[in-house]
C-alpha cells in the first residue's frame, strides 16, 4: 500500500445517539430528527410511519441537538453543538428541502478544562438563552436578543466542578439552571441558579437539594404547570421544586434515557440499561404534586434516546442495538408487555471486531462483524452487492436471449421461457410438476434465432425472427398472421411491446407496425441514413401497453436518436462521441422521472434525463460498468422497477432519492436476463451465464445488505477458520438479573453457513476472553484456535494473571489441546513465524509449539520485549512486529532469529493513545487513536543517524471523528483482475458507531487529481451550519491540530456525483477535466466500497 | 476502576474516550513511586535547582544546578538498560559547565526550552547573566546581563506573538528579555523589596504574567499595558461571593455597592481587584477610576508572609497555585482573585530559595518540595495524597511528565529521581527471563 490514502465510508453510522420531535419542515409537519453522531436525519410522521426526508453529514461529532422556538415563531429551529465546539442554528427551507444555517460560532475556550461527563447544551424554554457547559467550572450562555437573534457568548464561572447534568427549569421569570453535581466526597446534590443576563453573573436560585441518590445522574425539567424538576437515580426517582419534595424507591437500574409523553409534563418514558421501558406518571391535584407512579411497559432495545412521536407510538433510539418504532398498547399482551416493535432500523454499533471472509468462495468479500452490546449483541454478515438465490440451474450453451411469455393476457404469471440460439428457438414451460420442460408453441418458428418476443393484446404473442414477424395466439398457440422482411433483406434488430413492434432491417431501414386482434398492420416506414444498431419502445407513459417514443441507436454517426411513434419523426439526435457503438437502448422510468439508458459496446453506459413530451435528452452521465457489451432489461422487484445490465460485471441500476444508483450483482458474468415471475418461481429472474440457465429470486436492492444473527450476549472477538469452515467467538453474557453485574465469558465455535452454536468452551470465573486467532505452528500440520484470556479479579487494578489457550476443532467439537498460564492479560495474539506471539500487559511474549515426549504440545517461552505501558494491539509482518500501545503511539520492533530475541527499532515518539493499528506494507504503519484520528507513520531504515533511524516518521494524518476498534486487510467487491480498482489495496475498519469504512492506498498521480478535486468540492460544497470540512479533517488532540494530509476524504469527494450540472461544470472548468471524465474517475472510486 | 474493563468499555462506546484517557491517566498518577524501570544518571555535582521537560516533544530533560552546569537527558531513550532490559538508564545527551567558554561561573538557577522547538534553551544564574543557547552547537546565541543575581525566568508556551523570556532577579523590577532583538522589551515595576524569586506566564493569555516577590505580594501583568492589573491578597476569599437569591433581591443596589465598598475597606483599600481586564466586568457604579497601574502601585497587598517562592498556574488556566516563605500553599481562583481556602497539610518549606511546583493532569495533584521530601496533596481538599521520599537533601524542582505521568525531582543531593506508576510486572518479568533459560521441561 502507499502513503496517499483514500478514506471513505461504506456502511454510515447507525448509532443514534440524539433524537427529538417538532414542527420542523412546516408548522404542520412533525418531525422526528435523530443524529448519528456525524450525520442528521429528518423524518416526516406520516400515516405510513416514518417518512425520510433528509440525511445530511455534519463536519463535526454532534454533541448536543435540541429544537426550540423563538418567540413568534411557528416553527422550531435545530440548535447543533459539535464535540469541537463549534454551534449552529438551522432552519428549514421549503423550496430546497435544504437546511439553512441562521446562525454559527466557535464556544471553544483557552482556559479551562474539557468536562469530563460530557458536553452539555440546554436552551431556556422561553428562549432567552442557550447554555453551554463545556469546560469545568464554566458555564457559557449565548444570549437572544428580542428578534431571536443570537448575541456575543460570555462564560458564568461554576464552583460545582464535577457536574453531571444541568437543565433549564420552567416557568421562571428569569432563565434558572437546576444544575445536579458531585462534591469532593462524591455526595450528589442539586442547586439552582438565576441566570443574571445584565451582570453576566449567576444569582442563587430559588432552591437546592442536598445528598441525592448516589447515583442520581439525569434532570428532567418539568414544564408548567407543575414545573420543577425530577431527578432520576438507581434506586430513586425524586420530584422537587420551591414548594414539594416527592420521592419514591425504584428497582435499581441505570435510567439511560426519557421522553416526555405529555406537553403537560406528567407522563415519562424512562428506557435504562437493560432494556426496560418505564412510565413515570407525576399524580398531581390541579398545580399541586401529590405523588410519583412507576409502571414498567415492557423490553426495548437498549435505548440512548427515546422520543415519543404521536397516537403512542415512540421511537427508541439506541447505540447498542438496533433502534426500533414501537407502539404502546393499551393493553398488555401474553407475555405482560405493553410494547409492540413495529419497524427496526439497523444498527451495527458498537463494532468492537469484524472478521473479512469469503465464504461463497466467489471472490467477494464479506464482513461478519461482532456488533450490540449486553442483551443486543449479536453478529451481523456485511455484503456488498446483489445476491442471487439460485432456485433451479440447468446446462445450456450458447444464449443469444431470452423472453418470458404469459400464456393469457390476464395471467399473473409467466408460462413460457423462450430461449434463443444462433439457428433455432427452444421454448421451456413449467409443467404440473413445477418443473421446466421443453414444450412448443407450434404458431413459432423454431428452427431460426429468436430476435425478439413479447406478450400481445387480445391474448397473442408476437415472435420476432430475421425474416419475419409472428403474431400467435397464446391459447391456441397457433400463427394467427405474419409479417415478411421485403426481399433481399433481413430484420437485424427488433423490439415490441403489446401493441407496437419496431424493426430495423439492413440498409438503414426502420419499420413500424401495430398489433390488432388478429392483424399485424404496418404503419411507418422510414429510411435512415446508416444502419440501426438497437432499439427500444419499452412503454413508460401513462398507458401501459404503448409508447409514443422510440429509441434508435445507430451505426457509423455513434448516435441515438428519438422518434416519435407512430409517426416516426425524428425528435432528437444526441451524438455519442467516440468510436463505440451503442449496443442496447432502453427507455425507462424511475421514482416518475424517464431516463433514456443507453449501453455502449465497452461496457460504459450512458444515461439521460428524458423529457417524454418533447423528446428533449439532458443531464447525459457515463459511468464504466464492465468492459464487455452490456444487455439492458427491465424487471420488478417489490413493485419497483429496476434495469439489469447484463454483462461482463452485471449491474441492477436503480433509483433512490431520485439519484441513480448502480449496484453489482454477485455473479460473475451474464449475458442475459429476462424476469420470470412462474407461479413455482415467484419473482423470479432467468439468467444465462457460463453455458448455464439459472433461474433464481434476487436480494433486496440495495448497496449492502446486512443479516443479523442475534446472540442474546455480545461477542468480543471472532475469527474464522478456513479449514474447519467455522467461527470462533470470545463472547459474554450479562445476568442482568442478579443485583451485581455478573458476567460469564465462553470460548464458541459457530457453523460458517448455519452460524449455530455447535460447541462452547466456558472460560472460568472472572476470566475474560481477550483475543482469539486461529493459527498454525512449525512442524505441525493441524490449525489451532489460540485464546487469550485475563483474570479480572475485582481488587486488581491491572490483570496478573492469564492464559493462552489452544484448541482443536474436532468432530465440531472445541478439543482443548494445550494452555499457557501468562502474568498478565494477554491483549493480543498474533501468529508468527511459525511461533505465537502475545502482547501481555507490559511485553511482547514469543511462545513456541513444542512437541513433548508423550507426544503432546506445549507453548515454551523462547524471548520477549517489555518497555510498553500497554501492548493493546500488535500487527506482524515477516519478522517486524509492530505494537500499538494505550498511550505512546506505535512502535516497531523486530525478531531476531539467530540471537532469539526482539529488539525495538524505531518508535513514534508522540503520545497517541491507540485505539487500533494495521501494517499497510512494508514501511509505513496505520494506526487510530483516542481522540478519532488516524495517522500513518513510515520506517526510515535509511536514516543516516541511529536517532533517524529509530524514529518513525508522521506521514499522514486525518481526522476520521469515528472511534477505530479494529483494521483488517481486505475488501467488500469483488476483485475483478481487469479492472483499475482492483489494483488497489484496501483496509477495511468497524467503529463504535458502527460505521465500516475502508481505506485505499492510490497510486501519487491519482491522489494529486483527487487532492485538488477535493479543494475543488470544498469550495462548492458548502458543510451543514457552515461548518468548515478542512477544519472537521484537520487531526485534532489535546496538543494540536494540524491540517490533514496525505488522507482524502472519499464521501466529500463521491459527493460530486450527486451534484447538480452546473456545480459539476464549474469544477470541471476549475479542474481543467471534462465532466465526464471526472465523473468517471469518481464513479471508479465508487466501486472501492 | 480496572484497566481491562475500562479498555472494553471504550471500545462498547460506553465509556467516551476522553473519560477512558483522563481515568487511566488519574490511576496511574495515584499509583506513583520511586521508578523501578527507569533512572537518571545525574551529571551534576552540585543541587539541582530546575527541571523541564520540551514542549514540542516532551521528550528532553533540561536540568540546571548549583555546579554552574546545565545537562539535557532523553527520558524516552534509554542510553543503555540493566536488568535484563528492564531498568532503563537515561545518561546525560551533553552537559555544559563552567569549563565550556560561555558557561556560567556561578550556579544556574534556572533553565528552561524555548517552548516552540528544542533548537534553543535559556539558562539563568547567579552570575547575573541570562544565556540563550542554541542546542544543537552547545553555543550562546543570545546573552543578557542583568542587574543582580537571577532567580527564575520563565517563557509562554502559548505565546505566537512574542519571544520574551521574563527574569526574575535580585531587583525588584521584573526585566522581559526579547530574544527576537537581544534587548529588554519591558521592564515591570511594582514588587517593593528583595527582588522577585518567581515568574509564571498565564496558560490562558500569551500577555499575561505573574510574578512573586519576596515582598510577598503576587502580581499580574499585562505586558501590552502599563502597570499590573491584578494582586492577589490573602485576606480576600471566596466566601459568600455569590449572595443567595433572597438576600439578593432584598438588597437594593445602592446597598450591594455598600457591602463591597465594606468588603474594600476591610480588604486593606485593594479596589484595583476590581478591575481585572476582559472578563469579569466591575459591578456597580465605581465612578473614580484609576489608572489600573498607577493604582496597584499603591497597593501592600500580600499573598503570603515573607517572599512568594514558588508559583505554579493550573493548566486550565483557572488558578494559581502559590508557595511563600511562611511555609503555605495556597490556590487562587484567577478571575476572582480569591484565596479558595483550601487548607494544604503543609509541614515546613524550604523558605531561602526559589522551589519549582507541579500540578497532575487535571490539576487533581500539586507536587510541592517539602524539605526532603516531595508532597503530593489533593488539589481540592488539601490532603495530603502521598509524600514521596527519597531524596537525602531539601528538594528544589518537581517536574511532571504528563505524557507518561512521571514526576522527576532534583534536590541538593544532586540527584535526579524518577517517580513513575508502579510496574508490579517488572520483578516478575526477571522471573519470565529465567523461565526461558530453565526451561523446565528439561
Amino acid at each position: 500500500m502507499s502513503i496517499w490514502n483514500y478514506v471513505v465510508t461504506a456502511h454510515k453510522p447507525t448509532n443514534v445517539t440524539h433524537s427529538c420531535v417538532g414542527n420542523f419542515t412546516s408548522p404542520h409537519d412533525l418531525n422526528l430528527i435523530l443524529a448519528k453522531c456525524t450525520r442528521i436525519e429528518i423524518h416526516l410522521l406520516s400515516p405510513h410511519g416514518l417518512q425520510a426526508m433528509l440525511d445530511v453529514p455534519i463536519y463535526g461529532r454532534i454533541a448536543t441537538l435540541e429544537l426550540f422556538r423563538p418567540y413568534g415563531e411557528a416553527q422550531d429551529y435545530l440548535f447543533i453543538a459539535t464535540e469541537r465546539y463549534k454551534f449552529c442554528v438551522l432552519q428549514w427551507d421549503p423550496d430546497t428541502s435544504e437546511l439553512i444555517t441562521r446562525a454559527m460560532g466557535d464556544v471553544s475556550d483557552r482556559i479551562g478544562r474539557p468536562t469530563d461527563n460530557g458536553q452539555i447544551g440546554i436552551i431556556d424554554p422561553d428562549c432567552r438563552l442557550i447554555g453551554l457547559h463545556l469546560y469545568d467550572g464554566l458555564f457559557k450562555v449565548i444570549p437572544f436578543d428580542n428578534k431571536g437573534q443570537l448575541k456575543e457568548a460570555f462564560n458564568i464561572r461554576l464552583e460545582e466542578l464535577q457536574v453531571l447534568d444541568i437543565k433549564f427549569l420552567y416557568g421562571c421569570s428569569k432563565p434558572t439552571i437546576v444544575v445536579l453535581y458531585q462534591d469532593n466526597k462524591d455526595a450528589r446534590h442539586v442547586k439552582t441558579y438565576e441566570v443574571a443576563l445584565k451582570d453576566k453573573d449567576f444569582v442563587e436560585g430559588p432552591w437546592s437539594q442536598n445528598n441525592l441518590d448516589n447515583g442520581a445522574d439525569l434532570l428532567i425539567p418539568v414544564p408548567p404547570p407543575l414545573c420543577g424538576v425530577l431527578i432520576i437515580g438507581e434506586e430513586t426517582i425524586v420530584y422537587c421544586s420551591a414548594n414539594a419534595f416527592k420521592a419514591i424507591p425504584i428497582r435499581p437500574s441505570i435510567t439511560k434515557a426519557y421522553g416526555r409523553v405529555d406537553p403537560d409534563g406528567s407522563r415519562y418514558l424512562l428506557g435504562d440499561h437493560t432494556g426496560l421501558l418505564s412510565l413515570l406518571v407525576i399524580t398531581h391535584e390541579k398545580e399541586k404534586v401529590t405523588g410519583l407512579k412507576i409502571e414498567p411497559l415492557g423490553e426495548t432495545s437498549i435505548a440512548s434516546t427515546i422520543s415519543y412521536l404521536d397516537n403512542a407510538f415512540v421511537y427508541i433510539g439506541s447505540s447498542y442495538g438496533d433502534s426500533q418504532l414501537i407502539k404502546l398498547n393499551l393493553q398488555p399482551d401474553a407475555k405482560g408487555s405493553y410494547v409492540e416493535v413495529l419497524e427496526r432500523y439497523v444498527n451495527l454499533g458498537p463494532i468492537v471486531d469484524f472478521c473479512v471472509v469469503d465464504l461463497e468462495r466467489q471472490g467477494q468479500g464479506q464482513v461478519v462483524t461482532c456488533s450490540g452490546a449486553y442483551k443486543d449483541g449479536s453478529l451481523r454478515i456485511v455484503r456488498n452487492g446483489i445476491g442471487i438465490n439460485e432456485q433451479a440451474s440447468v446446462e445450456l450453451q450458447g444464449i443469444k436471449g431470452m423472453w418470458s411469455l404469459r400464456s393469457s393476457t390476464d395471467d399473473p404469471f409467466d408460462t413460457f421461457l423462450v430461449v434463443s440460439f444462433i439457428s433455432e428457438t427452444r421454448i421451456l414451460a413449467m409443467n404440473l410438476e413445477d418443473e421446466l420442460e421443453e414444450t412448443e408453441i407450434e404458431g413459432f418458428s423454431s428452427e431460426v434465432q429468436t430476435l425478439f418476443c413479447h406478450d400481445a393484446i387480445h391474448n397473442q404473442l408476437v415472435q420476432v425472427t430475421s425474416n419475419s414477424v409472428r403474431l400467435v395466439s397464446s391459447t391456441t398457440r397457433e400463427l394467427r398472421n405474419e409479417w415478411h422482411a421485403p426481399t433481399g433483406f433481413s430484420v437485424n434488430v427488433a423490439t415490441a411491446n403489446a401493441t407496437q413492434v419496431l424493426l430495423a432491417t439492413g440498409g438503414g431501414h426502420l419499420v413500424y407496425l401495430e398489433i390488432g386482434d388478429g392483424t399485424l398492420q404496418e404503419v411507418k416506414h422510414a429510411q435512415l441514413e446508416y444502419e440501426i444498431s438497437c432499439l427500444d419502445i419499452n412503454p413508460i407513459g401513462e398507458n401501459h401497453n404503448q409508447s409514443n417514443l422510440a429509441a434508435v441507436g445507430m451505426w457509423t454517426d455513434i448516435s441515438v436518436r428519438i422518434f416519435s411513434l407512430p409517426d416516426l419523426n425524428l425528435i432528437t439526435k444526441e451524438h455519442l462521441g467516440g468510436e463505440i457503438i451503442p449496443r442496447s437502448v432502453l427507455l425507462c422510468a424511475f421514482e416518475g422521472i424517464s431516463y433514456l439508458l443507453c449501453a455502449l459496446g465497452d461496457g460504459h453506459l450512458l444515461n439521460f434525463m428524458l423529457n417524454t413530451s418533447t423528446g428533449e435528452l439532458t443531464d447525459r452521465k457515463k459511468v464504466s460498468l464492465g468492459t464487455q457489451p452490456i444487455t439492458l432489461r427491465t424487471f420488478s422487484s417489490k413493485n419497483t422497477t429496476h434495469v439489469f445490465a447484463a454483462s461482463d460485471r452485471p449491474t441492477v441500476i436503480y433509483s433512490s432519492n431520485k439519484k441513480l444508483l448502480y449496484s453489482n450483482v454477485n455473479l460473475k458474468e451474464v449475458s442475459h436476463m429476462c424476469p420470470f415471475n412462474s407461479a413455482a418461481f415467484p419473482d423470479s429472474l432467468a439468467i444465462a451465464k457460463e453455458g448455464e440457465l439459472t433461474i433464481g429470486t434476487i436480494d433486496d436492492i440495495q448497496k449492502l445488505h446486512i443479516r443479523s444473527i442475534p446472540l442474546g450476549e455480545q461477542a468480543r472477538r471472532i475469527c474464522h477458520q478456513e479449514q474447519s469452515r467455522t467461527f470462533a467467538i470470545c463472547s459474554l453474557k450479562y445476568n442482568p438479573t442478579s443485583a451485581e453485574e455478573s458476567e460469564m465469558h465462553f470460548v464458541r465455535l459457530l457453523d460458517d453457513q448455519t452460524f449455530e452454536f455447535i460447541s462452547t468452551y466456558p472460560l472460568d470465573t472472572y476470566e475474560f476472553g481477550c483475543f482469539i486467532i486461529s493459527c498454525s505452528f512449525s512442524d505441525d500440520n493441524n490449525v489451532y484456535y489460540c485464546v487469550g484470556t485475563a483474570y479480572v479479579l475485582p481488587e486488581e487494578n491491572e490483570p496478573t494473571k492469564g492464559r493462552i489457550l489452544v484448541f482443536s476443532v474436532e468432530d465440531g467439537k472445541l478439543q482443548l489441546i494445550a494452555e499457557k498460564e501468562t502474568k498478565g492479560a494477554v491483549y493480543c495474539l498474533n501468529a508468527f513465524n511459525g511461533k505465537l506471539l502475545a502482547a501481555i500487559n507490559q511485553k511482547i511474549q514469543l511462545y513456541k509449539w513444542v512437541l513433548r515426549d508423550d507426544g503432546t504440545h506445549e507453548l515454551q517461552s523462547e524471548c520477549g520485549h517489555h518497555g510498553h505501558i500497554l501492548a493493546l494491539y500488535v500487527q506482524t509482518r515477516g519478522d517486524f512486529i509492530v505494537v500499538g500501545d494505550l498511550m505512546k503511539s506505535i512502535s516497531l520492533l523486530i525478531y531476531k532469529h539467530e540471537e532469539g530475541a526482539i529488539e525495538e527499532r524505531a518508535r513514534d515518539y508522540n503520545a497517541n493513545w491507540m485505539s487500533a493499528v494495521e501494517i499497510l506494507d512494508d514501511d509505513i504503519y496505520l494506526g487510530a487513536e483516542n481522540n478519532f484520528n488516524l495517522f500513518t507513520v513510515r520506517k526510515n531504515s535509511e536514516g543516516a543517524t541511529d536517532e533517524e533511524r529509530g524514529r518513525l516518521e508522521v506521514v499522514g494524518e486525518y481526522h476520521l471523528g469515528e472511534f477505530v476498534n479494529r483494521f483488517r486487510h481486505g475488501s467488500l467487491v469483488m476483485r475483478l483482475p481487469d479492472s483499475d480498482v482492483g489494483q488497489i489495496p484496501t483496509v477495511i475498519f468497524g467503529t463504535i458507531n458502527g460505521v465500516i469504512g475502508v481505506i485505499a492506498s492510490l497510486p501519487n498521480e491519482q491522489y494529486v487529481f483527487l487532492e485538488k478535486l477535493q479543494s475543488n468540492l470544498r469550495k462548492v460544497i458548502k458543510g451543514v451550519g457552515g461548518l468548515n470540512h478542512e477544519q472537521w479533517r484537520s487531526f485534532n488532540n489535546e496538543k494540536k491540530t494540524v491540517d490533514a494530509r496525505n488522507f482524502l476524504d472519499g464521501d466529500l469527494i463521491e459527493s460530486f456525483l450527486d451534484l447538480n450540472r452546473s456545480k459539476m461544470d464549474d469544477i470541471s472548468k476549475a479542474m481543467d477535466v471534462s465532466v465526464e471524465e471526472l465523473c468517471k474517475r469518481v464513479e471508479e472510486l465508487t466501486r472501492l466500497h | 476502576m480496572q484497566t481491562w474493563k475500562q479498555i472494553r468499555d471504550r471500545e462498547d462506546g460506553k465509556l467516551p474516550s476522553r473519560t477512558f484517557a483522563n481515568r487511566i491517566k488519574s490511576n496511574r498518577i495515584s499509583d506513583l513511586q520511586l521508578s523501578n524501570h527507569k533512572e537518571i544518571v545525574s551529571s551534576h555535582k552540585g543541587s539541582i535547582n530546575s527541571l523541564q521537560i520540551d514542549f514540542s516533544e516532551r521528550r528532553y530533560l533540561l536540568s540546571a544546578a548549583s555546579d554552574s552546569s546545565v545537562a539535557v537527558y532523553d527520558i524516552q531513550r534509554a542510553t543503555n538498560y540493566e536488568g535484563g532490559g528492564v531498568i532503563s538508564k537515561h545518561s546525560s545527551l551533553f552537559v555544559v559547565d563552567k569549563q565550556h567558554e560561555s558557561g556560567h561561573k556561578y550556579a544556574v538557577s534556572s533553565a528552561i526550552w524555548y517552548p516552540i522547538d528544542t533548537g534553543l534553551f535559556i539558562t539563568a544564574s547567579y552570575d547575573h547573566h541570562i544565556n540563550v543557547w542554541d542546542t544543537n552547537t552547545t553555543k550562546v546565541v543570545v546573552n543578557f546581563k542583568m542587574p543582580g543575581k537571577v532567580y527564575k525566568t520563565a517563557m509562554s508556551t502559548l505565546a505566537t506573538s512574542h519571544m520574551l523570556i521574563a527574569a526574575g532577579t535580585e531587583d525588584v523590577q521584573v526585566r522581559l528579555c526579547d530574544i527576537a532583538s537581544g534587548a529588554f522589551a519591558h521592564t515591570l515595576s511594582g514588587h517593593r523589596a528583595d527582588g522577585v524569586m518567581n515568574v509564571e506566564w498565564s496558560t490562558s493569555s500569551e500577555w499575561v504574567l505573574i510574578t512573586g516577590g519576596c515582598d510577598g505580594a503576587i502580581r499580574f501583568w499585562d505586558i501590552r499595558r502599563a502597570g499590573c492589573f491584578r494582586l492577589l491578597d490573602q485576606s480576600r476569599t471566596q466566601l459568600g461571593r455569590r449572595p443567595p437569591i433572597l438576600k439578593h433581591s432584598a438588597i437594593t443596589k445602592d446597598s450591594s455597592t455598600k457591602l463591597r465598598t465594606a468588603q474594600k475597606k476591610h480588604a486593606n483599600g485593594g479596589g484595583s481587584k476590581q478591575l481585572p481586564i476582559g472578563r469579569v466586568p466591575s459591578k456597580g457604579p465605581m465612578k473614580q477610576r484609576l489608572h489600573p497601574g498607577m493604582l496597584s502601585t499603591q497597593d501592600r497587598a500580600t499573598a503570603h508572609y515573607g517572599a512568594v517562592t514558588g508559583l505554579k498556574v493550573t493548566e486550565d488556566g483557572m488558578y494559581l497555585l502559590s508557595t511563600g516563605s511562611d511555609s503555605r500553599l495556597r490556590l487562587w481562583d484567577v478571575e476572582s482573585s480569591c484565596d479558595t481556602l483550601v487548607n494544604y497539610e503543609t509541614v515546613r518549606l524550604q523558605t531561602s530559595k526559589p522551589i519549582q511546583l507541579a500540578t497532575a493532569q487535571d490539576s487533581a495533584l500539586v507536587f510541592v518540595p517539602c524539605m526532603r521530601t516531595v508532597k503530593a496533596f489533593d488539589m481540592w481538599s488539601g490532603n495530603t495524597y502521598t509524600t514521596l521520599g527519597g531524596h537525602y537533601e531539601c528538594v528544589n524542582a518537581c517536574w511532571f511528565n504528563q505524557q507518561d505521568q512521571e514526576l522527576y525531582t532534583g534536590g541538593n543531593d544532586r540527584q535526579i529521581l524518577v517517580w513513575s506508576p508502579s510496574r508490579s510486572i517488572a520483578d516478575q518479568m526477571d522471573e519470565g527471563a529465567n523461565e526461558d533459560q530453565d526451561n523446565w521441561s528439561s
